[in-house]
């Protein structure tokens, strides 16, 4: 007799459970979102999109390149109509199997050349910037480099963090090695061993690393601070930026596209379009403190704007690629990930 | 015992246990399309060490959370210890926590400059590496050995120590020589279990910067000849410890433990070892369980005082907890109810009549376990919509989901199904059947019952792991479904730590509550 209240409450909860997932269930007609961005990054845009244009959107979100490789299996019968990534390799990764589709001429026109793909495959819709992160507390001003490398020599050798398993660390290293040379790539990786520079999962680990004077410095992300400081406004810690045509200052691009064969092609062709239109930028640059990349479009308050910033002249599309080499690099530096 | 098992059961056990190899046969298949290369890379000397620092990491682990587990098993069914129904709840939930928030919020509180450091003045050297790893590993994952350990004692008959306690034993003795024996096959179902979450898994390594092979794999996920080599060394390695435990098992239990569900066993008076006992179980909850619950609160606490507009919204619109609160909880009840059904008759043909079919099946069963939840995901997904039209309106429903989580997760419940065939007295079976009770009679009236608590006890497994799974559950879940467990993951992304402990916090809270419906208190009743 005591068992029955469980069994029931059990069997009550699962009911409605069921009856919850159910109703959220999809729709033929709405266009499927593989999203690598979070729901608390891209979420409200997109019920916003839905909204005024009548297009109803599905979303799944997960790791940028976990879906990269989840489309790959789908192949043609994929439910995805647009991929949206957080990271260049994994739209790269796609777009060398032949998935992606080639986006209207004038979706692709919204952006600079600089943050799109030159096949027309993807474009970018906003930036986060590599940065010096540094304990107020801890670090003088006066002190901060001009340039990443300063990063291996002394007095700062040792100081700084990074995230050599993080995937925009390897980005940065990827750009390194295109614009400076592959050797110039391996000496910095070699200056960071040899200095013991301490070394953190991601960016996350790295700003709270910082914040709680565990390290004095951390290249990282510009944005995670800006989340940090907004739930603990006391941490003390600041971003510094290098020189504009340093390549320590790149401009990383979250990327849109379209996969090839989608059964709802006018939607996801609108779709990006939206995310690139003044209202999804202007929300970007507010809401989830980032670079916006259409043209045209004011970065936040707190931010140079994206004309007066340099950023180092490089093509964004060899993002794309060559990750498998900058693996080999990092691995082989003896950098303990 | 040994007898030929029935035709339809072995036929059974084959499909079942084809279903359950999806994973290890698209590991393969991808091996095959990539190449020679996957070869060179799963032979490249540079790529063993991952494998040699999972096997260090998951052994240091298995064996300290087999201690742990055990000690706190016996302390809180067999003594008098002080609020023991309390402890017997507290103490499984530990294995609510993701192992990736469990990692994080104590590398948080111990870390220089972290809590510890500011509130105690105590200042520990980083928390990285294989101690670290290994440590909050079995501190996160004793409850595996608990709560088998907990079922098992609960269930063993009072005659055997009571006769030995009468021939002048003293409590020790008792305990070694009629006890430990008997609970000896569950303490290394429990480690089994510890290990293979240890090697499947891959936030707590990244966050602890232990390069084991998941890390690896993930790592270069993209890089298709690594991370399949890497994957199928995983899998090599899960099926080479399933036999090794199969050989243990078959060492340890070689008579069958005999059940009478009628008396069980003796509480012992802890005396002048009350204090202690009461002091180890609550450092063991706290180190597990309270320091993490205590880091989420504290930024909860400090997100909501801030003002952060994340954290008051969680607070202010039930919804946005309620509605992954369901999604977890369906998740959760249905992977437990159908990996127990479904690894019954698996259990029965390995475990009552060491059948080959069993056998194999039992194997690939535990490959599972030991496989990131990413490949059994895609696994299921290359095989729904490159096979027939008709099977693809299945992808991305809630049965497939499911189905993706017992694939995960059925090891677990498969270790406790053994222990519970085991435990049904052959005498029992066949006067029932000389009573004229057929089969499905013989199942619900005669052997469910004896077997519950067992069973519970693993279905609560599954239950606990399924509502913390990720991989999958983003993957292959019906559209707009969410889960507690998504939630939390998509606000440590993005540093939304207020957001996150909240969330945090109610998948522990639900978690306590299911764990004491579903398991506690029916074994307890049952018992």
């Amino acid at each position: 007799v005591t068992r029955r209240p469980a069994a029931g409450l059990a069997a009550a909860l699962l009911a409605l459970a069921v009856l919850a997932a159910g109703c959220g269930g999809g729709d033929g007609d709405a266009v499927t979102i593989y999203s690598g961005r979070t729901s608390n990054l891209v979420g409200p845009i997109l019920e916003r999109f839905a909204e005024e244009t009548g297009i109803s959107v599905d979303v799944r979100y997960g790791d940028s390149a976990e879906l990269a490789l989840l489309i790959e299996q789908e192949g043609e019968r994929s439910p995805a109509d647009v991929f949206l990534s957080q990271s260049p390799g994994a739209t790269g990764y796609l777009a060398g199997t032949g998935r992606l589709a080639r986006l209207d001429q004038g979706v692709l026109d919204l952006v600079d050349e600089r943050f799109r793909n030159a096949d027309g495959l993807w474009v970018g819709v906003s930036g986060r910037q590599r940065v010096l992160v540094y304990n107020t507390d801890l670090v003088d001003e006066a002190d901060l480099p001009d340039r990443v490398e300063e990063v291996v020599e002394p007095p700062l050798a040792g100081q700084v963090a990074v995230a050599p398993s993080n995937g925009s660390f390897q980005d940065f290293i990827t750009a390194m090695r295109v614009t400076q040379g592959e050797e110039a790539a391996a000496a910095f990786l070699r200056g960071l061993a040899e200095a013991d520079a301490p070394t953190y999962a991601n960016n996350n680990a790295i700003v709270e690393a910082v914040g709680r004077g565990e390290v004095p410095m951390g290249l990282a992300n510009h944005y995670y601070l800006h989340r940090f400081l907004e739930e603990d406004p006391d941490l003390p810690a600041a971003n510094h930026r290098f020189d504009g045509d340093d390549i320590g200052a790149l401009l990383i691009a979250s990327s849109a596209s379209v996969l090839e064969g989608s059964a709802q092609a006018d939607g996801a062709q609108q779709l990006v379009e939206y995310l690139l239109s003044a209202e999804a930028q202007a929300y970007f640059a507010e809401e989830t403190f980032e670079y916006p990349l259409a043209t045209g479009v004011e970065p936040p308050s707190e931010l140079p704007p994206l004309e007066t910033l340099e950023v180092p002249a490089f093509d964004i599309d060899e993002l794309g690629g060559g990750l498998e080499r900058t693996l080999e690099l990092i691995r082989d530096s003896g950098l303990d990930g | 015992v040994g007898a030929a098992a029935a035709p339809p059961l072995r036929l059974l056990g084959a499909v079942l246990a084809l279903g359950f190899a999806a994973p290890l046969l698209f590991l393969l298949q991808q091996a095959a399309a990539v190449g020679p290369e996957v070869v060179a890379a799963a032979v490249d000397p540079g790529l063993l060490a991952p494998a040699a620092r999972s096997l260090a990491m998951a052994g240091g682990a298995a064996t300290a959370a087999a201690a742990l587990g055990t000690a706190a098993a016996w302390a809180v069914t067999r003594t008098d210890l002080p609020g023991a129904r309390g402890w017997a709840v507290v103490l499984a939930l530990p294995l609510a926590l993701p192992s990736y928030i469990g990692a994080f919020t104590l590398q948080a509180a111990l870390a220089p400059g972290g809590l510890t450091d500011r509130v105690l003045g105590v200042a520990l050297p980083r928390v990285e590496g294989w101690w670290a790893a290994t440590t909050i590993l079995a501190l996160l994952t004793y409850p595996y050995v608990f709560l088998l350990v907990g079922a098992r004692l609960r269930q063993l008959p009072a005659d055997l120590e009571e006769a030995a306690r009468l021939l002048g034993h003293p409590p020790r003795a008792v305990a070694r020589r009629v006890v430990l024996p008997q609970v000896l096959p569950s303490v290394l179902a429990g480690s089994l279990l510890v290990f293979l979450y240890a090697v499947s898994d891959f936030g707590l390594p990244q966050l602890l910067r232990y390069d084991t092979l998941t890390r690896v794999i993930f790592g270069s996920l993209l890089d298709r000849p690594t991370s399949t080599a890497l994957a199928l060394q995983l899998a090599v390695l899960a099926l080479l410890v399933a036999a090794l435990h199969r050989a243990a098992l078959g060492r340890v239990a070689r008579g069958r433990p005999g059940t009478s569900a009628v008396r069980t066993g003796t509480r012992w008076r802890l005396g002048r070892w009350r204090l202690p006992a009461v002091a180890g179980v609550a450092a063991l909850a706290v180190s597990a369980l309270g320091a993490p619950l205590g880091v989420l609160a504290f930024w909860a606490l400090r997100g909501v005082v801030s003002g952060s507009g994340r954290a008051g919204s969680v607070l202010q619109d039930p919804a946005v907890v309620t509605a992954p609160l369901l999604g977890s909880a369906a998740a959760g009840l249905l992977a437990a109810g159908a990996a127990t059904a479904v690894v019954l008759p698996i259990a029965y043909l390995s475990a009552r009549r060491r059948d080959r079919v069993g056998e194999v099946a039992h194997g690939v069963v535990v490959t599972g376990f030991a496989l990131p939840g990413l490949v059994i995901a895609l696994a299921l997904s290359a095989f729904l919509l490159r096979g027939p039209v008709a099977l693809s309106w299945l992808y991305q429903t809630l049965p497939v989901m499911v189905a993706a989580h017992v694939v995960h997760f059925a090891a677990q419940s498969l270790q406790a199904s053994q222990v519970a065939v085991l435990a049904v007295p052959d005498r029992v079976v066949e006067a029932a059947r000389t009573l004229g009770v057929g089969r499905v009679g013989r199942l619900l009236r005669v052997e469910l019952p004896v077997m519950a608590p067992s069973l519970l006890a693993g279905a609560g497994l599954v239950l606990l792991s399924t509502v913390k799974e990720l991989p999958a559950t983003l993957l292959l879940s019906p559209p707009g479904f969410r889960t507690l467990a998504t939630d939390v993951w998509a606000a440590t992304t993005d540093a939304f730590w207020a957001e996150a402990s909240v969330l945090a916090l109610v998948l522990v809270a639900l978690s306590a509550v299911l764990t004491w419906l579903l398991v506690l208190r029916r074994a307890d009743a049952l018992a």
